[in-house]
């Protein structure tokens, strides 16, 4: 292989996104989940969220297909802070970045971040002004909604467009000091992705055997009395395997998505889940 | 009734899209409520049914990728059966809820059968091609405007009781199960990352990260938190023993 993988064939710095491209970016990230599925999540909608920086940053073609096939990879984060991500990214990006630190940071930051939107956005923001906007209403009071969506969106779209330019400057400032040892840079960033890949697995994927087995006095639940003592989230790691187990060997993610839908039906059936 | 149910119709395609695409949020009940009230021509009910299903809708939200019940197609008969049959707003409510986990239920399918058109996507971007790729996305946005529209219309137009006992002649099993399937659907991702991003030397990472979530329970960002402290101090030994330009050498070793 004469050329490396990793790197973009046109190694130079792409010249810097002007404010006017960013806010024309966090308005497409409003598009981010008009794709979603379960095999990709949110990647077609991020890569359609971020396309126009990318053409504008990669002026070779193959290296616009590098990146453009890069960022169709598995993504989901909270689609209000996903403007941070992007602004790092596109930064990250333009400098030209080793593909493999790009792809790094994206999956370390969009864990966090979607916990964090999840807990100030679902469980404080939306709670508050949905409440007060509520609480008017059922006074009959028309105000009701539109103190609502005004309150709500204010914030909402103030978090979009402030995080874009500030997770682009962001970007930009700790890239250029960390230029030097990309690699090493990309294997920090190779760590914390996969420290929170192993956390999500064990936070996010939900698999819960529901079933007591009652033989006189005794009862014994499966899932709590057996499977959490041997280990916790012992099933959704051991699914998760599996599935990669699978991948592994060349099976479609199509025929694992089918699978999982057997899965849960058999078990629902039998009233095991 | 046609032309309210078209109406109606028209709107829950709209806010079906919001759900998970601009999240203005006028998909709540609470503007639903001011809308269908607006519709069928009783603003103070509307607003008054929309208000009451808004505090009871409060915790339903996407937390982490679960879907609750669908707050659209919730709101927007429950919203509309309130206003036209004069009900209370808890037997609004009642009505309500079984269309809600029903077309949640649906939208779990649309989610499944979605994901083979990522592998046209795929085909797009290698091609560069972005209008592609741009089209995809859009294609979505339709089908959410077409799929909410048609299950907001049919009820309105058919009466919600009817509809309802429809609804609930599906084996609730049915339900159940794909609700269940969609709660193991992340490890199928989760599963895909680690395809591509897992070296052998990165293994003990990965299991630090899944005992912090399954025995500690701490959360996401203090996680990363601590993948960060390791990977810092990773990062400035690697640098001091490798003197300050690792740079030629480390291209050698690729995949």
């Amino acid at each position: 292989m004469v050329s490396n993988s990793y790197q973009y064939e046109d190694t130079a710095s792409a010249q810097d996104l002007q404010p006017k491209q960013l806010r024309h970016l966090a308005w497409r990230s409003l598009l981010l989940q008009a794709s979603f599925n379960y095999e990709r999540m949110q990647a077609a909608g991020w890569l359609y969220s971020i396309l126009p920086g990318l053409k504008v940053i990669h002026k070779n073609k193959k290296d616009l297909s590098k990146s453009m096939k890069d960022h169709m990879e598995f993504f989901n984060t909270h689609p209000f802070l996903v403007t941070f991500i992007m602004g790092v990214i596109l930064a990250m990006e333009q400098k030209k970045e080793d593909r493999d630190a790009i792809r790094g940071i994206k999956v370390a930051t969009m864990g966090p971040l979607g916990g964090i939107g999840d807990a100030l956005f679902y469980l404080t923001l939306l709670p508050i002004t949905a409440s007060i906007g509520a609480s008017l209403a059922v006074n009959g009071n028309i105000l009701g909604p539109f103190v609502f969506l005004i309150m709500f969106n204010v914030i909402h779209f103030g978090v979009r467009f402030g995080l874009m330019s500030y997770g682009y400057k962001t970007g930009v400032k700790a890239i250029s000091k960390l230029k030097e040892g990309t690699k090493h840079v990309s294997r920090a960033a190779s760590i914390v992705g996969l420290t929170v890949v192993g956390g999500l697995i064990a936070t996010y994927v939900s698999f819960k055997i529901d079933y007591t087995w009652t033989q006189g006095e005794s009862e014994l639940n499966v899932q709590t009395d057996i499977l959490d003592q041997i280990m916790p989230a012992m099933l959704p790691l051991a699914y998760t395997l599996l599935v990669y187990w699978l991948l592994k060997k060349g099976r479609s993610p199509i025929v694992l998505i089918g699978l999982t839908v057997f899965v849960g039906l058999v078990g629902s059936f039998f009233g095991i889940m | 009734m046609l032309m309210e149910a078209i109406l109606i119709a028209l709107w829950a395609g709209i806010i079906g899209i919001d759900l998970y695409n601009g999240l203005t949020h006028i998909h709540r009940p609470v503007v639903t409520g001011l809308v269908v009230g607006l519709i069928l021509g009783d603003v103070t009910t509307g607003l008054i049914v929309g208000g009451t299903l808004e505090l009871i809708w409060m915790g339903m939200v996407p937390l982490a990728g679960a879907q609750p019940p669908n707050v659209v197609i919730g709101g927007v008969i429950g919203t509309a059966f309130g206003v036209i049959a004069g009900q209370d707003p808890k037997v609004a409510v009642g009505v309500a809820i079984p269309f809600a986990v029903a077309v949640q239920g649906l939208i779990t399918l649309f989610f499944t059968v979605f994901a083979p058109v990522m592998h046209k996507a795929d085909q797009y971007a290698l091609e560069a091609n972005a209008k592609g790729i741009e089209r995809i996305n859009y294609m979505g946005l339709g089908i959410l405007f077409v799929f909410n529209a048609v299950i907001a219309f049919l009820p309105i137009y058919f009466g919600a009781e009817r509809a309802a006992a429809f609804v609930e002649t599906v084996p609730q099993w049915i339900i159940d199960g794909l609700s269940v399937a969609g709660g193991i659907m992340p490890a199928i991702g989760f599963a895909m990352l680690l395809r591509i991003m897992i070296k052998v030397e990165y293994i003990m990472f990965f299991i630090v990260g899944f005992i912090l979530a399954a025995y500690l329970e701490l959360p996401i960002l203090a996680i990363a938190l601590i993948g960060l402290a390791i990977a810092l101090y990773d990062f400035y030994q690697n640098k001091n023993k490798q003197g300050p330009t690792p740079k030629e050498e480390e291209i050698a070793d690729g995949i």
